[in-house]
């Protein structure tokens, strides 16, 4: 490397050739990568239209048949009927809830000579370390106490409250930002705390609570560990777990297996395809951050 | 904290606004916007959290109510086992190798990404695109992919005359643990990826332009200034895979069960735990004990908290020299 690039006075010709070779060997290796990505997703969308039979003779072309029933069979006997709606429900009521209570207590903690305001902001914050493993036990009888099993506030409730650290962490700098300007003109004009709330400092926190939906609605959609302890019906359970505790009563079915998979998998990846930017840089704010 | 301060400079203000209410309810205003979420909070965080490290101290079995303390002898016994240091090896080992793989292939990647290519959108797009999927959409998948008759990587190798590098890449003892840390590399190899490349992009390119003016290589360019100026990337990427790691539980769930198959190769803490409070097939019903799970997920919360604060202080030390 440094024996080629030393030679101190480059040609042009020369410079321009080792460019292109370096233009081939990039999309050389780019695409060997995305194929390596891909390959899997695909085989899990073909997989999803075989038989029993095609598994065996034929593992890995196009199915012979195209089996949509695997589909019709993973909506009815699978459950996936029950656990698509909850999984909806559950995603879309625990994100706004924690996106909202994030949001008003980042304005409520947006400045730090309040009192109490920066050991509050520090306690959400440590919530980021606790892992899941060392509360799911206590909470799943606390849970059952509150007579919550079977129902989809025992997933809701607990990822509300799992949701507010990266919420806080993310919009509270945010809301610090705001102008104290803009807010004492509004309190001048004789609006309450609860109006700027809703009028000015929630329309500023736009782009914050945009990745704060989507990091918290990725993990809450794909989330197994929780629903695998508190969730024992389908009536009650998300698509990831209905689909293991499925698995277990018909493992060789691999057809109908993949069929719900690609239904608990596809709005997801609409949602990625249709705002990818917002999703790379959601996902990864909360990254860089934490 | 920190990240509080650009408020700082206006708060110096004087209050002239006192219009409603009294001063003292003014100045503790601001909590009613937290108190919801507060309470949700104390309910289902710092509750659990309290009710986990009492439970710790007795020899609760998770049924019945029982609570006879104990003492230390749960966090003991936990630290004398020989599984529970096999698990937290095999967490160890999957850390290693996926952060060697992030620093590197990532950072390769991110690279290539960087120098602008042709249909790069796409690449970008493609490469990220797995960190979205469930690692139960991921783990079924691979565990088809890899299954030892009907997957794909078999029967592959077998149509192209590599028949002898055909395993059963799930079961066997010495591959199952490799195979697994794949898995779960492939997966996460989008956030590497997209991390290092957002770093990249905030390179100044006047820094990296007066560096080859200065006659300096590609190669030294890249490692006196471009890989130091990626240190935030390198320390946020490497917490998160840390985090990542000790924390995992599904991937292993779903590729080799709850009992981490074949013969343990593949328990990691999360599995641990998660058997040890639950039962699982294949295991002896002596062995569920909630007050014990609890006190080993203790054990590894505190040493996780210890770890990454020593971590974070290191490498943003480097970040600071750097």
């Amino acid at each position: 490397m440094t024996a080629i690039t030393q030679t101190p006075p480059r040609r042009r010709p020369s410079k321009k050739r080792s460019r292109l070779i370096a233009g081939i060997g990039r999309q050389f290796v780019l695409i060997l990568v995305s194929i390596i990505v891909l390959i899997p997703m695909l085989y899990m969308v073909l997989a999803s239209f075989k038989s029993v039979a095609d598994f065996f003779g034929n593992p890995y072309g196009l199915p012979s048949i195209w089996n949509w029933d695997n589909y019709s069979r993973a909506w009815a006997d699978a459950h996936v009927s029950i656990t698509l709606p909850n999984t909806i429900i559950v995603t879309g009521a625990a994100v706004i809830g924690s996106t909202v209570l994030a949001a008003l207590i980042a304005f409520g903690l947006s400045r730090k000579d309040k009192p109490f305001a920066i050991g509050l902001y520090t306690l959400f914050v440590a919530g980021l370390l606790v892992p899941v493993h060392m509360i799911i036990l206590p909470l799943f009888f606390m849970l059952k106490a509150l007579g919550l099993f079977g129902t989809l506030f025992a997933l809701i409730l607990p990822y509300i409250a799992l949701g507010l650290p990266l919420g806080v962490l993310i919009l509270t700098p945010l809301a610090a930002t705001i102008p104290r300007d803009l807010i004492s003109a509004a309190e001048v004009d004789g609006a309450t705390q609860w109006q700027i709330f809703w009028r000015v400092v929630l329309p500023l926190l736009k782009p914050g609570i945009i990745s704060v939906a989507i990091l918290n609605g990725t993990w809450m959609w794909n989330e197994f560990f929780i629903p695998l302890i508190v969730a024992f019906t389908p009536q009650s359970q998300t698509m990831p777990v209905g689909i293991v505790s499925f698995i277990g009563t018909y493992s060789t079915e691999w057809g109908l297996v993949f069929a719900s998979v690609v239904i608990a998998t596809a709005p997801i990846v609409f949602a990625y395809l249709l705002i990818t930017r917002q999703f790379q840089s959601g996902l990864t704010a909360g990254a860089v951050k934490g | 904290m920190a990240t509080l301060s650009p408020s700082a400079s206006t708060l110096t203000r004087p209050a002239r606004r006192s219009r409603s209410g009294s001063k003292g309810a003014r100045k503790y205003a601001h909590l009613w916007f937290v108190l919801p979420g507060l309470l949700f909070f104390l309910a289902f965080m710092i509750y659990p959290a309290l009710f986990a490290l009492y439970v710790s101290t007795t020899g609760w079995t998770g049924l019945g109510n029982e609570f006879p303390f104990v003492g230390l002898d749960n966090f003991a016994k936990a630290l004398t086992a020989p599984t529970f240091y096999r698990a937290a090896s095999n967490n160890l080992i999957m850390f290693a190798v996926i952060l060697i793989v992030q620093h590197t292939i990532g950072l390769f990647l991110a690279v290539q990404l960087n120098a602008k290519p042709r249909f790069m959108e796409f690449y970008r797009t493609v490469l990220f695109l797995p960190v979205i999927f469930s690692l139960v959409a991921t783990g079924f998948i691979w565990t088809l992919m890899l299954s030892p008759h009907i997957g794909f990587i078999n029967p592959v190798l077998k149509d192209l005359g590599l028949g002898f590098l055909a395993k059963n890449w799930l079961s066997d003892i010495t591959w199952a643990l490799p195979t697994v840390i794949f898995v779960q590399a492939w997966q996460g190899l989008g956030w590497a990826v997209i991390i290092y490349l957002s770093g990249l992009q905030n390179i100044p390119e006047e820094m990296t332009q007066a560096a080859e003016i200065d006659g300096a290589s590609a190669w030294q360019t890249f490692w006196r200034i471009t890989f130091p100026m990626l240190s935030p990337a390198t320390t946020a990427l490497t917490i998160l895979t840390f985090i990542g790691t000790f924390r995992a539980f599904d991937v292993v769930y779903v590729l080799t069960g709850p009992i981490g198959s074949p013969a343990g190769r593949t328990d990691i803490l999360g599995t641990l735990i998660y058997r040890t409070a639950f039962g699982a097939a294949g295991q002896s019903s002596a062995d569920v004990r909630m007050s014990y799970a609890i006190a080993m997920s203790l054990i590894v919360f505190g040493g996780m908290a210890i770890i990454s604060g020593v971590m974070i202080k290191l490498l943003r030390r480097r970040e600071i020299e750097g």
